[in-house]
């Protein structure tokens, strides 16, 4: 009986076993991250408060994959959640990761982190004023942040009132998208001031540029509460020229882009649309149908206006990119991280 | 080749919570006070001892460390839910004196919101034994129980507590009684910092850092008064309980959200209940009402949301001779909510009517039962149960049982009215349950050995899951089938070598809980293991008691855990190893002191619940107890 003195000792060596720390990923091989140009990185978010963002780097030409690489390249070092956004800068890419508060600076062929911005609040877009500066949109800070891409540092701040989403640079002038006021808001870069601002659509989430530099505007119309719209805007003369009203307040258009030609805008409304910017209505049949998937981001290569599109599936597991022809056939399907939501290009 | 055996078999015995010491506190009830609907033994439950009870500050370490039901701890102080088979948080019920507690929004509980002071016992009704309690149990129920003494008493027990990190909590129960009155008044505080020190492994140099903003207050109160019939008692109690805590963030979080959660519950209880002549009752009718307000200061969130729960109960056992009993319990819900995502104030009735019979043969006990659940005005005719138990022999305590039952759950206030996204035609969510096993108990050359084995399976069908839609925003759909099957078991031996009594205990669960539908070709969860809910997990306790001196050794596995349906990313397996020394001694000769002082997670191990949140490492406890007895 006095043998049952022995059960603490072994169950002691049970514990003496040295474990992993923090979530592990199965299939992630390490592999040579190094990119090239034409490569893809595609942003997987994660889900939020789970830490588990991750990039994906996708080679169009062999269709090679290499998934969790910016975990790989540093030590295993999480990239955190929910990573919103990437902006490539010369030889650097920028990583918005919005709930871990934090831009990571990474190198772009090697991916190893370079620097960590930090003291954002809930930061979304990352926009390049030129190689010193740079403006960080804000779900919560009612501000957008300056950065200074010399220290890494926040710099300042533009103060706003609510929501700054996506946002671009055209001829000295920063149009930034205000969620929480259907606002197209302008700001002037050389003194970090707002100087005007334009009612558009509820909810605008997406902006871009065209060939006739002429700002388009995809308003959501937000949660059935307006009929969503798109919106042509002239920065010249600061006018909307024109507007293009969705048919459904259910509807919930996102995700406007164009390609490298800049003549033939791309977006998500259940389906993928395409429309030519000189087009007079919005685009009555879809481009690529969804057959029941539920796709979540888009984007387009800008060497060959293929198009791809990601599914989350069921939000928390590995999502899948498909890979469309300039025409719309499907080329190939792979799979990435959980909730794949955006597209790098490497320039 | 007996040590080698040992060894061997160790990681699979599964070793029951129960230290089977007795203290003073053990309440021995007489038959007239036991007026629950008892379990039939063909069912399995998973009774927690008092000592056991007394070690664990809360429910949730309670059950954590004590069973093979899972609880999902997003730190220290910070929201803890159960998995319990395989099930998700709102599938397990808990009940306290026979009225459920569990949120008409949700449908969940915080477990770490319950301190073990405000009840007497705790029970874990597995499987489809939870349909005897209500309906909405497909994993099981918790029961937690108060009892009431009617004899000439003064007690008063105050504890008081220190920990490690600033944590510190006191207790104060008083009782007082006659023959005729029981007066009970329980008062709880804590204040913990849990500012614990981490390793922070989302950081490229790991710094070694302190956790911020995870402050946490409680305070509760519980007052019972009762009052002896002739043949039964008539009282009530109240319990009021008031929570305030800041919610760390993960560890991959540079800044804070500078999140905040109150929650305040008030349960009021008033209860008849006795036995006459062979007819038992016990009526009930209790209000719970519940508030939780939520700060993000970043994101200026300041959201409120109320519910109140009206649970009447009419149980009724009839004991048409000594074999032969009937069970019949009438419950009266009506529940209300509102909430900042509500569009109004919402409110539903649920009534329900159990029906059950129960039959002892000389070897053989048969029961079947069925519910009957009228909710709004949808009616469910049928949720039935039935369970055999068979003593093989007649003078060995070896019994084998076997049970199957159907239970329903019903969608949530938030499944069925948030907006956006709450889906009305949502059906609910049901299981079909099966179970059956063996118990065993023998004393062997002055060893006792208690053992239990069960194999379960089920089938949850409609499992609502919330996912983000086409339009921008989250709905609940009926979306899985999911498999559960595993086994529980558990034994103790306990012996005594001379003075010293010596026992060890341990439960061992293995659940396989998979997913059996696919969204499309592309979803790669169909037959993987549910996220977080952990394949193995083991609990098991060693109790050396000498004279008035306690030594407790516990060891708790838990095993690896999905974080991705797809089953890519997991946590790895902890096991936390924890000790604690007691002794009490007399200071007077109507008063007591024992104190004890405990080292958790002996070992220093580094680990997370749940991703990126760290818990605690290494870590003391020093408490002292008076007891006027």
């Amino acid at each position: 009986m006095i043998k049952l003195i022995y059960i603490p000792i072994i169950l002691l060596l049970f514990s003496c076993t040295k474990e992993k720390l923090g979530p592990q990923c199965i299939s992630c091989k390490v592999e040579e991250t190094n990119t090239q140009q034409a490569d893809i990185i595609i942003v997987n978010e994660g889900n939020f408060g789970w830490g588990n963002g991750s990039l994906t780097l996708y080679n169009p030409l062999d269709k090679t994959i290499s998934q969790n690489i910016f975990s790989q390249a540093n030590n295993n070092l999480p990239l955190g959640d929910v990573a919103q956004s990437i902006t490539q800068l010369n030889n650097k890419a920028y990583i918005v990761v919005n709930n871990s508060n934090k831009v990571e600076v990474v190198d772009i062929n090697s991916f190893n982190s370079l620097a960590t911005i930090t003291g954002f609040t809930s930061p979304r877009y990352f926009l390049p004023i030129n190689n010193n500066k740079a403006y960080v949109t804000d779900l919560y800070s009612n501000s957008i942040q300056v950065v200074d891409l010399n220290s890494n540092t926040i710099s300042g701040n533009i103060q706003l009132s609510g929501w700054s989403e996506e946002l671009l640079i055209h001829n000295d002038s920063v149009y930034v998208c205000d969620m929480t006021n259907d606002n197209l808001l302008i700001i002037d870069p050389l003194n970090n001031t707002l100087v005007d601002s334009v009612k558009v659509g509820e909810s605008p989430n997406s902006i871009l540029i065209d060939q006739n530099n002429k700002i388009w505007i995809m308003c959501s119309g937000g949660i059935n509460s307006n009929l969503p719209k798109l919106i042509k805007f002239n920065p010249q003369n600061r006018t909307i020229e024109n507007t293009f009203t969705f048919s459904s307040i259910s509807e919930s258009p996102g995700s406007l882009k164009i390609n490298a030609l800049k003549n033939q805008l791309y977006f998500l409304n259940s389906s993928v649309y395409k429309m030519n910017i000189n087009d007079l209505t919005l685009p009555i049949s879809t481009f690529i149908m969804n057959n029941n998937n539920t796709f979540y981001g888009l984007d387009i290569d800008p060497i060959n206006e293929e198009v791809y599109v990601s599914d989350a599936i069921d939000y928390v597991q590995n999502g899948i990119i498909f890979r469309y022809s300039s025409s719309g056939d499907l080329i190939n399907q792979f799979n990435s991280g959980v909730i794949p939501g955006s597209f790098l290009f490497i320039e | 080749m007996k040590t080698i055996l040992q060894i061997v078999i160790l990681p699979f015995l599964l070793w029951q919570s129960a230290f089977s010491q007795n203290t003073e506190d053990t309440v021995k009830i007489k038959t007239v006070e036991v007026i629950e609907t008892i379990i039939p033994e063909a069912y399995k439950t998973t009774k927690f001892d008092s000592t056991v009870k007394e070690e664990s500050s809360n429910l949730a370490e309670l059950i954590n460390n004590n069973s093979g039901a899972f609880i999902k701890s997003y730190g220290a102080g910070s929201l803890a839910s159960i998995s319990f088979r395989g099930t998700g948080a709102s599938h397990t019920q808990v009940l306290w004196n026979g009225v459920a507690l569990n949120s008409p929004m949700n449908g969940q509980i915080d477990f770490s919101l319950y301190p073990t002071l405000f009840f007497d016992e705790a029970e874990l009704h597995h499987g489809a034994s939870g349909l005897i309690n209500g309906s909405g149990a497909l994993g099981g129920s918790v029961i937690l129980n108060n009892t009431e003494e009617y004899k000439n008493q003064t007690k008063i027990t105050f504890k008081q507590t220190a920990g490690s990190f600033n944590n510190y909590s006191s207790a104060l129960k008083l009782k007082l009684g006659n023959k005729k009155w029981f007066y009970e008044t329980q008062l709880f505080g804590k204040m913990d910092r849990n500012n614990f020190e981490y390793k922070n492994i989302s950081s490229i140099e790991t710094p070694t850092e302190k956790l911020d903003r995870a402050e946490n207050k409680q305070f509760g109160l519980q007052q019972a008064v009762y009052y002896k019939l002739k043949n039964g008692s008539v009282g009530g109690r109240i319990w009021y309980f008031n929570s305030g805590r800041e919610l760390p963030g993960t560890i991959t979080q540079t800044n804070s959200n500078e999140e905040s959660q109150k929650d305040e519950s008030i349960r009021a209880l008033i209860e008849l209940k006795g036995l006459k002549n062979n007819f038992q009752y016990h009526i009930s009718t209790a209000l719970v009402s519940d508030q939780l307000i939520y700060k993000n200061k970043q994101a200026n969130i300041n959201s409120k949301s109320n519910s109140q729960l009206f649970d009447n109960n009419i149980n009724t056992n009839i004991y048409l001779s000594k074999n032969w009993k009937i069970n019949n319990n009438i419950n009266f819900k009506y529940e209300t909510a509102k909430a900042d995502g509500y569009s109004e104030k919402n409110n539903r009735i649920r009534t329900s009517w159990l029906l059950g019979v129960n039959k002892d043969f000389k070897k053989l006990s048969l029961n079947a039962f069925n519910r009957i659940v009228v909710i709004e005005s949808e009616l469910k005719p049928f949720a039935p149960g039935f369970g055999a138990q068979y003593k093989i022999f007649n003078k060995e305590q070896l019994f084998i049982k076997a049970n199957t039952g159907i239970n329903y759950h019903y969608p949530t206030f938030n499944d069925l009215y948030w907006n956006p996204g709450g889906n009305k035609s949502l059906k609910p969510e049901y299981a079909k349950m099966v179970e059956s096993g063996f118990s065993y108990s023998k004393s062997i050359k002055g060893i006792e050995i208690n053992t239990a084995f069960t194999a379960f399976y089920s089938k949850v069908k409609d499992w609502i899951i919330w996912q983000p839609t086409e339009f921008g925003y989250w709905s609940p759909t009926n979306l899985k089938d999911v498999e559960n099957k595993g086994i529980e078991t558990n034994l103790s031996l306990s012996t005594n070598i001379k003075k010293i009594r010596i026992k060890g205990s341990g439960n061992y669960a293995y659940t396989k809980s998979t997913n059996l539908k696919a969204k499309n070709e592309f979803d790669n969860s169909l037959d993987k293991q549910l996220i977080y809910v952990p394949y193995h997990k083991l609990s098991s306790s060693i109790l050396i008691n000498f004279k008035s001196i306690n030594l407790i050794y516990t060891y708790n596995y838990t095993g690896k855990r999905f974080m991705t349906t797809d089953n890519e990313w997991y946590l790895p397996a902890n096991f936390i190893s924890d000790i604690s020394i007691s002794n009490q001694f007399k200071i007077t000769k109507t008063w007591d002191v024992s104190a004890s002082f405990k080292m958790k997670n002996i070992l220093d191990q580094d680990y997370q619940s749940i991703a990126w949140r760290p818990m605690p490492g290494r870590n003391y406890l020093i408490s002292l107890t008076f007891r006027l007895k």
